[in-house]
């Protein structure tokens, strides 16, 4: 049995376009999902994306395989896999390969919305008793004893675990759900470090932490999310906090790469004196879920997701991340981030 | 051709290892020294940058750990006084120095300072390790 023969039993609608657009084969499954007259907007429709972006083209000079692009097609989605291939003429051509991901689209949104509701509604509660908490303590000087006092910062300290447990939550869910864009507004990197660094001072000097920043003023100014990069940049000095020892030292530096005389990118450190990922847990760390054998020093565990939700923010702005670390030594958060101009 | 060696970018080096060992072995500013010339080589090593800040750190750290810490008053040292000639200094380094007397806090050497606190106690530190000012303890 030949690949056509094989590829026309199977119940996948399969097209194969040329590199001048046109469709050169098809298979039954393709043209009962989409109708007899898919050939004709499959053919408008490469031609359109072809023309407007580029990407077909850019697939057949890079050849780059297992790419896929997300489509919807009369109310339902697809993701589209392009897979090298040949026409009967010899020409080069790309098959494309139609996965209806509709149920799961609507799964995830499901999942989706279900946990932003959630979470919404634990933040309204947790703000009153936050709000209840810090009026309480703000009387302490003549009104509850020190006993009362430390377990009501006990509890203070633990309402912010538990907010920010929630908000990396929400944070999540935006990433997974796809609700997650990033501004193009002109930022100025240096006031994002200053502020994420401001925000977890008082948490620093509570745990006798050096808390400091590493970089001058002549930080250049970047194209993205005020509120995005410094969620991310909070969420890597709160993770140094949690592995941090008393008397121990984080900074908060940034470097400029430079290309001739213009800046290049901007490389964002967040280093600190904790106790190191061991070598085959450090690839692991950006992905979900994941987190070191490592205990935290501050006592509790977390989502597991503050890292990856920072990576999902710098590379949502074109950036990337890695890290350094030296066991019983420390570790080192490295961020790059391009510097482009805002339009 | 240029018979000069450039990295092969395939090959990157252990820089966990290496810079484990190093620090191990050699200590701070020995591995600190390496590190400057390695970044040199690898200029586009991402993660080569986070070891540069780890030893950084560790050196900052160190020279907090100082028994009378923001209270310790850094002093020029005689061999300074006498032969300043040999010390090559650096423009931050050469300003650092112009503010020590021998009565300023190292808080207050913070708040004058024109750079960064980590700049300012990196290079204090720097200078405490060349022997231009000493810490009494």
């Amino acid at each position: 049995m030949s690949n056509y023969a094989i590829a026309e039993k199977l119940k996948t609608p399969i097209a194969i376009i040329t590199e001048r657009a046109t469709v050169a084969w098809r298979n039954e499954a393709f043209d009962e999902t989409f109708g007899a007259d898919a050939q004709q907007w499959l053919k408008e429709g490469v031609r359109a994306v072809a023309g407007e972006t580029g990407w077909l083209q850019g697939f057949f000079v890079s050849g780059e395989e297992g790419r896929s692009v997300d489509v919807e097609i009369e109310g339902r989605s697809y993701r589209v896999e392009l897979i090298k291939a040949i026409s009967d003429f010899g020409e080069p051509a790309v098959a494309l390969w139609f996965e209806d991901v509709t149920a799961q689209r609507e799964m995830e949104q499901a999942k989706s919305d279900f946990t932003s509701m959630i979470v919404h509604d634990l933040r309204g509660p947790l703000s009153g008793i936050q709000g209840t908490l810090e009026f309480v303590l703000s009387q302490e000087g003549n009104k509850i004893d020190s006993l009362y006092s430390d377990l009501l910062q006990e509890a203070q300290r633990e309402s912010e675990r538990m907010m920010a447990l929630i908000n990396e939550l929400l944070d999540f869910s935006k990433i997974e759900s796809g609700n997650f864009t990033v501004e193009s507004e002109p930022i100025r990197m240096a006031g994002i470090l200053k502020r994420a660094v401001r925000s977890l001072q008082s948490v620093a000097s509570r745990d006798e932490i050096f808390l400091l920043t590493a970089h001058g003023r002549d930080v250049p100014q970047i194209v993205g999310s005020v509120e995005k990069l410094t969620q991310a940049i909070i969420n890597l000095i709160s993770n140094s906090l949690k592995f941090t020892p008393k008397k121990g030292l984080i900074s908060v530096g940034a470097q400029i790469v430079r290309s001739g005389d213009a800046a290049e990118a901007i490389v964002v450190t967040v280093t600190d004196s904790g106790m190191g990922i061991k070598a085959d847990e450090i690839q692991k760390i950006w992905e979900k879920y994941k987190q070191t054998r490592n205990k935290s020093l501050r006592g509790g565990g977390g989502t597991g997701l503050g890292l990856y939700i920072v990576k999902q923010i710098v590379e949502a702005h074109g950036g990337e991340v890695t890290v350094a670390s030296i066991e019983g030594v420390g570790t080192s958060m490295v961020v790059r981030l391009p510097v482009k101009r805002a339009a | 051709m240029s018979s000069v060696k450039t990295p092969n970018a395939a090959v990157v080096p252990e820089w966990a290892r290496l810079v484990g060992d190093s620090f191990k072995q050699y200590g701070a500013w020995h591995t600190y020294g390496k590190l400057i010339e390695a970044r040199n080589a690898y200029p586009g090593d991402l993660s080569l940058r986070g070891y540069v800040e780890i030893i950084k750190n560790t050196i900052v750290k160190d020279f907090m750990q100082h028994p009378k810490g923001m209270q310790m008053v850094p002093k020029l040292s005689a061999e300074f006084l006498t032969n300043f000639d040999k010390f090559n200094l650096s423009a931050q380094e050469g300003y650092l120095i112009s503010l020590i007397d021998g009565r300023l806090q190292l808080q207050k050497l913070l708040v004058l300072s024109p750079f960064d606190q980590f700049t300012t106690l990196f290079n204090l530190a720097k200078l405490q390790h060349e022997r231009a000012i000493t810490i009494p303890q």
